[in-house]
């Protein structure tokens, strides 16, 4: 049926304008009144969208979930509640009822598959079946290139996926597949679905600087269209309310429309599209010309400029591209050939868009035929478009150039949520006007059809770098992945998102400065921002900025209390204080909030280990290791209390598998280096530092621990060597000099151990290595007694806050003194 | 014999757990009492506040006996008191003993307070002057001043020694010397 009830549609324009009071109280009064799969949906929606998923999931048991849009809201409540099986079990069958395949999951949900498979994804790999995981993650990235969130999961599973693949920027070839397809569209709605992928295949190696347009957009509306099992009216009844603003007619064009489902992810805002935000970005950006996201309306006027920005990424979506068969793959730069090419191949185009030919023609409203179904669409459109095709009409001979640089594009991207056909035509669709050579004849919706096409090569060439990086970080391959990052485009660099990864692969190479000018960064531009506040945090819990460290605390905690990220931060913030007990309490609440947070619960096991209390410690750390296998934090915990209990077998083979997951963590290294040669192992661990040497040049303690061990083994002279360079480095570490004393002992250099001692206690304060002085006095016990007692007087005396030079003077009379005594 | 102490408000028992010197290992152990009045017993006694007090209620000696579940190595037994607020009920002479259970305490220090008014600090060293390990402690109030019958402790600490492995001083180390 039709969706024409004025009570559904007040209802999803109260959803839609977050009146989730009124929306809730209609729906129940409709559900009532009509006791239907549709009013079922809409109050189950109500309820989850009102932020209540434990309401939704007992109506939905209560009432029962039939069609497969209510089994998908059900499993979604179900995640949401925490019945992590009763979502698998609607979703996917479990061993009591019939497992189902994956393509049958894919023929039950039609275009949910994609969101389906994504939340199957994240339950397997909840429960540790790793091998399910990834294949749900997969066929999800491949019905929908766009949900970043199944690329981040197979990444997190230590996945190696191609990005390239994964989000496959479209080509020319293969329009005719697109073409044949549009016709199919209309005329079969039940042959199978056909994966995007299938359509976008013949991608052959396409450089993502040149996402020449296939008619993706369209590809991806036939894939709707074929791959819904649903009569189409019901489709259109659920999804035409999301858009519709009240407007009873377009519901009805909609239904007509055989509305498939937008690629639903890319709508992050159900905002009904209105132009005006566009413009300010356009002008804002100035110099780069978005890719995807951009309403032709605003553009009309920097059309021009958005030409002559012709940056090396480029592509044209010659409309050759879009007219399929002939030629055109090398045409479309040139206007002239591409508007000839249009010419030609229009001809076929209306009649396969017949339907949806209609509406968007009549988008443009200076074709002033307005049936009902226009007025929706010009409403959404209506007067950005008419400017912006007539301007485009009026402009001849610019080539149609855009980079693929994304503006705002993620915001502008989702104002997708049309359901009509037409609308989701245009669904990626805010595209750039291009300042194409428009043709009297060409038809608007070519236009439309190129814009979307390039908006979709435009963010998922986006994605495919985000991709690269992504991965690179996850694999740990830091260097490689702040490279990546920071070759995106300034506008996209500059977010919240990516400005913290690139600060986390910092923090992964233990190069903390960096990491917090990274974090500070993010924090200027969007103070608001939650996600990877933790890792600043710990960064500057690394850096002992207290005073950061707090105020950044409060003010995670004015933005939202009960997040993981506030709480993790406040329990940093009072471990450095040294104030171990409530850092537990803050990293035990983290936990609470949040089950799956695996970083609290390594935090929560740093603690304990700080407090001696190893079994919980021990705990904690398995704990993390359980909700994320690859955290190899988690490992190197478990590993630590190994070696605090001295049970270094153990504690090398935890490490070892830190390592795996980590292989560039000169601190790791070091670690093992250590441990084998608690084990006896000496030379392994030398050569174990030496490569954590040639890792990370710049850590300290591969060096340290290096000149330790040489010492242990005799080796004074080359033990000597390091300790010399690393005074050279870090020249205010205590223990270098009390370690290039005991040396010199072993050497007989008696007065330059003295010295080294003497520098050693003055830059340790605070005496928290009291065996410095302790082995001084052994030391010395047998010697001269007189220059021990000296030693102590004026090691009592002397005791100053370090500054090279005064110890120095101090060495020189300790030297003095001891001379003088040994004269005589 | 008695070690004479006068308590100083001064003393800053929490400093050098702030520095990672020392650290409170009371909530590692089972604290008991001899005897409490309702309403003043281990709750207010170990809680953070100054103003709740343990208050006994049965023939002296008063004993607070804490026993661990490992065997702990104890640096030193911290005891607040307060002269001006409890009088004849603040603890005279402590004896604190340690062993392994309640059979087999021996004593370890005896102290004698002179109208103390804040933190009292203990050394518990063992024969040779290192932090004695033990599974249990004991500290007994043997009397009062001015031959008060009960007591009032407001809270008692026992600290041990962190962990003694060397530790880096310089901020460079310490920042790679973990992985957090």
């Amino acid at each position: 049926m039709l969706l024409h009830e004025p009570v559904q549609a007040a209802v999803w324009d109260a959803l839609n304008h977050y009146n989730y009071r009124d929306a809730t109280f209609l729906a129940e009064r409709l559900c009532a009144e009509v006791s239907s799969d549709e009013s079922l949906l809409l109050l189950a929606t109500c309820y989850f969208r009102a932020g209540k998923p434990k309401q939704a999931y007992k109506l939905l048991q209560n009432k029962g979930y039939p069609t497969p849009e209510l089994k998908f809201l059900y499993a979604k409540s179900c995640l949401e509640a925490g019945c992590c099986s009763e979502a698998e079990a609607v979703l996917a069958g479990n061993i009591l009822t019939r497992p189902k395949t994956m393509d049958e999951i894919e023929i039950e949900f039609g275009n949910l598959a994609c969101h389906v498979f994504n939340m199957l994804g994240a339950l397997y790999s909840l429960t540790e079946r790793t091998q399910k995981s990834v294949d749900c993650y997969r066929r999800s990235l491949k019905l929908n290139p766009l949900l970043w969130s199944s690329f981040e999961g197979l990444c997190k599973l230590g996945e190696k996926v191609d990005p390239a693949n994964v989000f496959p920027v479209p080509n020319q070839a293969c329009t005719n597949m697109v073409l044949q397809n549009t016709k199919l569209a209309h005329t079969v709605q039940n042959t199978p679905p056909i994966p995007i992928t299938g359509l976008l295949s013949p991608v052959v190696d396409v450089p993502t600087s040149q996402p020449n347009v296939c008619n993706a957009l369209f590809v991806e509306q036939n894939v709707d269209l074929l791959s819904s099992p649903e009569p189409g009216p019901l489709l259109s009844s659920q999804h035409t309310p999301d858009n519709c603003v009240g407007n009873v007619h377009d519901q009805i064009m909609g239904s007509i429309m055989l509305g498939p489902r937008p690629l639903r992810s890319v709508k992050k805002y159900k905002s009904t599209p209105q132009v005006e935000h566009n413009p300010p970005l356009n002008v804002l950006l100035g110099q780069y010309s978005p890719s995807f996201g951009i309403l032709p309306v605003s553009t009309s006027n920097q059309g021009s400029t958005l030409a002559q920005n012709v940056t090396a990424s480029l592509m044209t979506p010659s409309p050759a591209a879009l007219q399929e068969k002939s030629n055109a793959t090398k045409a479309p730069r040139k206007p002239t050939t591409r508007r000839t090419n249009q010419n030609q191949t229009l001809m076929p185009k209306p009649q396969s868009f017949n339907q949806p030919g209609n509406t968007m023609e009549n988008n443009n409203m200076h074709t002033q035929n307005n049936p009902p179904n226009v007025r929706r669409s010009s409403r959404l459109f209506g007067h950005s478009n008419s400017s912006s095709v007539k301007e485009n009409n009026k402009q001849q001979s610019k080539p149609r150039i855009t980079s693929p640089r994304p503006v705002g594009g993620r915001k502008s991207k989702t104002r997708l949520s049309k359901s009509k056909q037409d609308i989701s035509d245009v669904d990626k669709g805010e595209i750039i006007t291009d300042i194409k050579a428009t043709v009297p004849e060409l038809q608007p919706q070519i236009q439309l059809a190129q814009m979307q096409q390039q908006s979709l090569a435009g963010i998922l060439s986006l994605l495919q770098s985000l991709g690269h990086a992504y991965q690179a970080l996850s694999e740990y391959s830091c260097r490689k992945a702040i490279d990546l990052f920071t070759s995106l485009p300034p506008h996209q660099m500059n977010t919240g998102w990516v400005l913290s990864q690139i600060g986390r692969a910092h923090f992964e190479l233990q190069e903390y400065q960096e990491a917090e000018k990274n974090f500070k960064k993010i924090l200027e531009n969007e103070p608001y921002c939650i996600e990877g506040m933790e890792i600043y945090s710990t960064t500057l819990w690394h850096l002992q900025k207290e005073v950061e460290l707090s105020s950044l605390a409060q003010k995670l905690g004015e933005i939202d209390l009960c997040s993981p990220e506030a709480c993790c931060a406040t329990g940093n913030c009072f471990s450095l204080q040294r104030e171990h007990e409530t850092a537990i309490k803050f990293f035990n609440r983290a936990i609470q909030v949040n089950n799956f947070f695996a970083y609290a619960y390594t935090l929560l096991g740093h603690e304990f280990v700080y407090t001696e209390e190893l079994d919980n410690a021990m705990a904690c750390f398995r704990s993390a290791i359980k909700v994320s296998p690859r955290h190899y934090n988690a490992w190197y915990g478990v590993g630590l209390i190994y070696l605090k209990q001295e049970k270094f077998c153990l504690a090398e083979i935890n490490f070892r598998k830190a390592l795996k997951i980590n292989p560039q963590s000169s601190a790791l290294l070091c670690h093992i280096g250590v441990v084998l040669h608690a084990q006896q192992k000496s030379d392994l661990a030398l050569s174990t530092l030496d490569t954590a040497i040639a890792t990370d040049p710049k850590n300290p303690l591969c060096k340290f621990h290096k000149a330790t061990i040489l010492f242990a083994k005799q080796k004074h002279k080359e033990a000597l060597e390091e300790l010399e360079e690393l005074k050279r480095i870090i020249p205010k570490e205590s223990l270098i000099y009390f370690l290039l004393g005991r040396v010199h002992k072993k050497l007989g250099n008696t007065d330059l151990a003295l010295t080294n001692f003497s520098w050693a206690m003055d830059l340790d304060p605070k005496g928290v290595n009291n065996q410095i002085k302790e082995s001084i006095e052994k030391r010395f016990n047998m010697e001269d007694d007189d220059a021990l007692v000296r030693l102590s007087e004026s090691d009592n005396g002397d005791v100053l806050p370090s500054g090279s030079n005064s110890s120095l003077m101090d060495a020189d009379d300790m030297l003095q003194a001891v001379e003088s005594d040994e004269s005589l | 014999m008695a070690t004479k102490f006068t308590a100083s408000q001064e003393l800053d028992v929490f400093k050098d757990e702030k520095e990672g010197l020392y650290r409170e290992v009371g909530n590692q152990a089972v604290w008991s009492l001899s005897s409490c009045k309702a309403g003043f017993g281990v709750e207010q006694l170990r809680d953070d506040s100054y103003d709740s007090y343990w208050q006994s209620d049965g023939p002296q000696p008063h004993l607070v006996n804490i026993q661990f579940r490992r065997k702990t190595t104890i640096q030193d037994v911290c005891i607040y008191t307060d002269y001006k607020a409890d009088e004849s009920y603040t603890p005279n002479r402590v004896s604190i003993r340690a062993g392994s259970h309640f059979n087999d305490l021996f004593e370890v220090e005896q102290i004698e307070l002179n109208e103390p008014i804040g933190w009292i600090s203990v050394p518990l060293k063992d024969g040779n002057g290192r932090p004695i390990r033990t599974f249990m402690i004991q500290i007994a109030i043997l009397s009062n001043h001015q031959n008060g019958r009960d007591t009032h402790v407001r809270r008692i600490k026992i600290r041990s020694p962190v962990n003694k492995a060397l530790k880096f001083t310089s901020l460079e180390c310490l920042m790679r010397s973990n992985i957090r």
